[in-house]
Formats: C-alpha cells, sequence, structure tokens
C-alpha cells in the first residue's frame, strides 16, 4: 500500500477509528509526586523543619489539586480526567496515554479552574468529602498546609493555610510550566513507559517571592490579597525530573 | 423481554419543572446536570427532614426551615442549632430558589447544591460532619433502595445526597397567592390592596422586584452594624463598598416569614415600613441610593401596603402535602390494644 493511499484512508476514518489508531501507538507517561522540606522527604507531624526565617514547623496535612495536564508541544490536555488531589501522606501516581515523540516539558493548573468552582455537587477528586471545599464560602481550596509552629500565635500554635479563591481579582489558580534540564527532554515511545517526577520542594513555599512568616502568617483561610500573595510562591515550588 | 420492561419501570420517572406563567427562565445549570425525577425529589424530601442528619439526631434542616411559615423558623429572630446554639442570621425561606444564583444573606455560596454543606457542618447548626453523614445513610437499608431509584447503581454518595435535596428545595415554587390569581384575572384586588399595590410599585419594587419580589441583588437598607458585628457580603467580596450589604429577600408568605431582616431584629411588617419612613441610618456610605431619602409615607398609606403585602402568601403553597414530611408511620404495629 503506498504512503498516499495510506493518507488518505486516514483522513476518511471514522473518528472512532482514528482514536483507537492514536491508543494503539500511544506511549505511556507515568507522573509520580515528591516532597521534601529541608532536603528530605516530608514526615507527618514527628520531624520538624525551619524555614528561611529559622521558623520551626512540624507538617500535619499537605494537600493540593492539579489538573489540565498539557505537554509542551501538544495543545490539547492529554487527559480527559480534570483534577487530580494530590495528598503528601499517600503515594500518587498519574498514568498518562501520549503521543511518542520527544517533548521538553509538561504544564499543569495548580488549582481549580472557576467554572468547576461553581458546579455544584460533584464526585471523585473533587467530592466534597475530601475535606477541600469551603463549606460556608462555596469554592475549594486549592492547597492546604496545616501543621503546627512554636512561632505561630493561633490556637493550639496552628498553621492552617487554606489557600483558594476563583473569582475575578481573587482568583489563585496557577499555571506550573516544568521543563526537564539543558539538551535533555521527556522521550515518549510506544510500548515503554516513561516516569517522570515531580517535586515540591516545601522550602520554597515560605521565600520563593514573598517572604511568608509564620509568625505574621499562622492562619490563611479565604480568598483574598493574602491567599494571592502565597500563591506567588507556587511556580517556584516544583521541579521536574526524569527518572533514568 | 420481560426483565426488559422490569428494567424500564426500575429507572427514575423524569419530572419537569413547572415555570410559573410570565415568570423569568430558572437558573439555567440547577437541573441541567441532575436531572429532576420523582425518585429523587422524594429521597430529596427525606433527607430534608431527617434529623440523623445532624450531630445529635434533633435537627434536620426542617427544624429551621417550617412549611407552614413559608420555610423560615416561625417567630423566631435567630434558629437553634445543637447543644443550644443560636445562628447569627435569620433563617431565610426556600421558595423559588431555581431562580436564585447565590444563596445566603452574603451570597456565600454560589450553587443550590453545595448550600446543604454550609448548615450541615456549623458547629452552631447541625455540627455534623459529611463523613459521618455518609456512614449513617448507609447503615439505612432504606436509604440504600432510594438511592439506587433515584441514581442507579452508584450507591450512597455525598453527590447524590446533595443533588437530591436540591432537587427538592429547588421544587418548592410558591405562585398561587391571591397576588398571582390577580395577575393572571382569576380575583379582584380588594380597594386597599389595589392601593397597596400601587405604592408598592412606586416605593418596593426597585429592588423587590416581580414576580419573584426580588432582584437578587445585595444592598444596604440602612440597618445599624448588629451585635455580631455582621458585615455581610463584604465578608465573601473583601471589598469595603460591600459593607453592610445583604440579599435582597424575596416576599412571598412575607405575613408569615416575620421577623424581618438578615439578623431578625424588626418583628412586624408595620415595623419594616416605619424602618424605610424613618429608621435609615442615613449617614451610613454604602447605604442604597435608593434609601437616601427615606421612603415618604403616611399611616393610610402603610396600613394600605401591608394590605398588599398580605396577597403574597400562598395558602396552597404553605399547605401543599407534596413539600411537606408526609403521614408520620406509627411507630410499632404491633402494640395495638387487644
Amino acid at each position: 500500500m503506498s504512503l498516499l493511499l495510506m493518507k488518505a484512508m486516514v483522513l476518511i476514518m471514522p473518528c472512532s477509528l482514528l482514536d483507537q489508531v492514536a491508543m494503539a501507538q500511544d506511549g505511556e507517561l507515568q507522573i509520580s509526586f515528591t516532597h521534601s522540606a529541608n532536603g528530605e522527604p516530608i514526615v507527618f507531624r514527628d520531624s520538624t523543619y525551619q524555614n528561611a526565617f529559622g521558623e520551626n514547623y512540624n507538617i500535619y496535612k499537605l494537600k493540593y489539586y492539579i489538573g489540565q495536564i498539557k505537554v509542551e508541544g501538544l495543545d490539547q490536555p492529554i487527559n480527559a480526567l480534570p483534577y487530580y488531589l494530590i495528598n503528601a501522606a499517600g503515594t500518587n501516581e498519574i498514568n498518562l496515554k501520549l503521543p511518542p515523540g520527544k517533548y521538553k516539558g509538561i504544564s499543569f493548573l495548580l488549582g481549580i479552574d472557576s467554572v468547576s468552582n461553581c458546579s455544584g455537587a460533584q464526585s471523585g477528586a473533587l467530592d466534597a468529602l475530601n475535606d477541600m471545599f469551603w463549606t460556608w464560602n462555596s469554592g475549594y481550596v486549592f492547597f492546604k498546609l496545616e501543621g503546627r509552629s512554636s512561632s505561630s500565635s493561633a490556637d493550639l500554635q496552628r498553621i492552617e493555610h487554606h489557600i483558594g479563591g476563583y473569582k475575578a481579582g481573587n482568583n489563585v489558580a496557577r499555571i506550573i510550566r516544568l521543563h526537564v534540564d539543558g539538551d535533555s527532554s521527556v522521550e515518549i515511545s510506544n510500548q515503554k513507559i516513561t516516569r517522570l517526577t515531580i517535586s515540591l520542594n516545601l522550602d520554597r513555599y515560605w521565600d520563593a517571592v514573598n517572604p511568608i512568616r509564620i509568625a505574621e502568617i499562622p492562619v490563611c483561610m479565604q480568598p483574598g490579597l493574602l491567599a494571592q500573595k502565597m500563591a506567588a510562591n507556587f511556580e517556584a515550588l516544583f521541579t521536574l525530573n526524569v527518572v533514568p | 423481554m420481560q426483565s426488559l420492561t422490569r428494567n424500564e419501570q426500575d429507572q427514575p420517572e423524569p419530572l419537569k419543572l413547572e415555570i410559573p406563567m410570565g415568570w423569568p427562565k430558572p437558573e439555567k445549570n440547577l437541573f441541567e446536570k441532575n436531572q429532576l425525577t420523582e425518585q429523587g425529589f422524594q429521597l430529596g424530601k427525606k433527607l430534608f427532614y431527617d434529623a440523623r442528619l445532624s450531630k445529635n439526631g434533633e435537627i434536620s434542616c426542617a427544624s429551621c426551615h417550617q412549611q407552614f411559615a413559608g420555610f423560615v423558623t416561625f417567630d423566631h429572630d435567630l434558629s437553634h442549632g445543637v447543644n443550644d446554639g443560636f445562628t447569627t442570621r435569620n433563617a431565610p425561606a426556600l421558595v423559588n430558589l431555581a431562580w436564585m444564583q447565590e444563596m445566603h444573606w452574603d451570597g456565600a455560596i454560589n450553587h443550590l447544591e453545595v448550600q446543604p454543606l454550609a448548615p450541615l457542618t456549623a458547629p452552631n447548626e447541625m455540627g455534623e460532619n459529611l463523613d459521618s453523614v455518609m456512614l449513617k445513610l448507609k447503615k439505612d437499608p432504606e436509604y440504600r433502595r432510594m438511592f439506587k431509584n433515584a441514581f442507579g447503581n452508584a450507591g450512597i454518595s455525598s453527590q447524590g445526597m446533595l443533588k437530591a435535596l436540591a432537587q427538592f428545595t429547588g421544587s418548592l415554587i410558591s405562585a398561587n397567592s391571591k397576588y398571582d390569581k390577580m395577575m393572571r384575572g382569576e380575583l379582584p384586588f380588594t380597594e386597599y390592596e389595589k392601593r397597596g399595590y400601587a405604592l408598592f410599585k412606586a416605593n418596593c419594587s426597585g429592588c423587590h422586584r416581580e414576580p419573584l419580589f426580588t432582584d437578587n441583588s445585595f444592598r444596604n437598607n440602612g440597618l445599624p452594624l448588629n451585635r455580631f458585628k455582621d458585615i455581610g457580603r463584604q465578608q465573601i467580596s473583601n471589598n469595603p463598598d460591600d459593607s453592610l450589604k445583604f440579599k435582597v429577600p424575596g416576599l412571598r408568605n412575607v405575613q408569615l416569614t416575620y421577623p424581618y431582616m438578615h439578623d431578625g431584629s424588626i418583628y412586624s411588617l408595620f415595623q419594616v415600613i416605619d424602618h424605610y419612613r424613618n429608621g435609615i441610618h442615613t449617614e451610613q456610605a454604602t447605604l442604597d441610593s435608593s434609601l437616601r431619602n427615606r421612603i415618604s409615607m403616611s399611616n393610610k398609606e402603610k396600613n394600605d401596603l401591608v394590605y398588599f403585602l398580605y396577597t403574597l402568601t400562598d395558602s396552597s403553597f404553605l399547605k401543599n402535602p407534596r413539600f411537606g414530611p408526609g403521614e408520620l408511620k406509627p411507630a410499632k404495629a404491633e402494640h395495638h390494644l387487644p
């Protein structure tokens, strides 16, 4: 069969058949998430960490939403399922199918788009049971950090950072763009699983762009200027690595 | 073939929301992804009247939203929650919610389906958490059956619970008062009511827009900052221009929804009108521009206006058994007297 004829056949194939062809040729990408502070994997409750301002803290919860995953070089989001809730206290793996090729990077939304914030009761990652929905002021908490710190003036020396907000002017959803180093690339080929690690370094949370001192900001509980100030540090939290 | 027929009978029966003649279209995202069905409505009604949804099993949605009072807490400025707690605002009427985009006095709630999460989890209302509610529902075979009938094999879920509640509360439509009958040409108004209606249109309908008797906006109507330091809409928007603004309430069944205002601080309709005549705090920066000069009205006109407001009482809604708790089942059938 000539190449020309094959191209013509592809053109007249019904969409569903095209999808099947694409599926058959797709490679697999496995993304896992790791979380560290002070250069070590986060241990909840028991380990004490220190931020850039010399404030000690313990971590009780670290959870956040990501979605709209894209790879650089492909326009469309590469997975139908829009949102994942990453809980640093567990293992988090996302498996994606995508066409073979060499990609320079990956991007995702840290947070939830505004329409999904106003769509009523939802299921899966967006189920209100996940304790990431503000019941008294509708909307999702995009990023939740809870813990304790001797620098906190709040009740029980809490750190309670619930960062969210989807309305114009208060929107803290951030697109995070991550690239692999230098000349290397993320290579996807069929019949092979390519593994990536997205690493969150909590050290950058406190001072990447805006200084977040626990003594000054032990609690952030609603959308607004404070949440925006904290969200400015989001992009610097993450790095991307290809697992050899 | 027989099993096919049975499967068809097991399908939930779709319902159509009846839109009263001349009314605007309801919120389009309300029942688009939540098909109104008889089974969903009945499940929502059961949940609405079930006190097990609260922490101590004593408070249901209906405790504070009583049908005979237009779904407010009758004769209460504030409502009671678990552990003798009090709310800090007057329970709003659950009526014509399908035409409301934002709920609560401050508009904090952006969709009817997520509204129940607020009273369910508030420590001064039902004081419960969602995980615990799910456990209680899953233990009950009646709920297992009703969720299956309404939503198929998905089982009991928070999403199903919230969608069912929205099917019930979103169906609470009041559109058969004397006012509606007069508008439809079925009944005439008395002379008092006619004069009151004219006064209403001249002085009130700018905010209390017909036929819902609200424009769903947030406005400061000149009440003082109350003892809870409740700044209203500003708490949600973070905008100082929204200080002391609260949602304009619809006036359907207003005769029965006393006391009035976001904090229940005004007891009677006569006193409400007195507030607009001479009680407005005109020094407030965010006071609604339409109230800067207060409202001039004679005592006789005040009476006429109240007569008109009484025409918004819809007894067919207040007594509709479809919206009520239903018949109470006898506790134990075997305990008959000999």
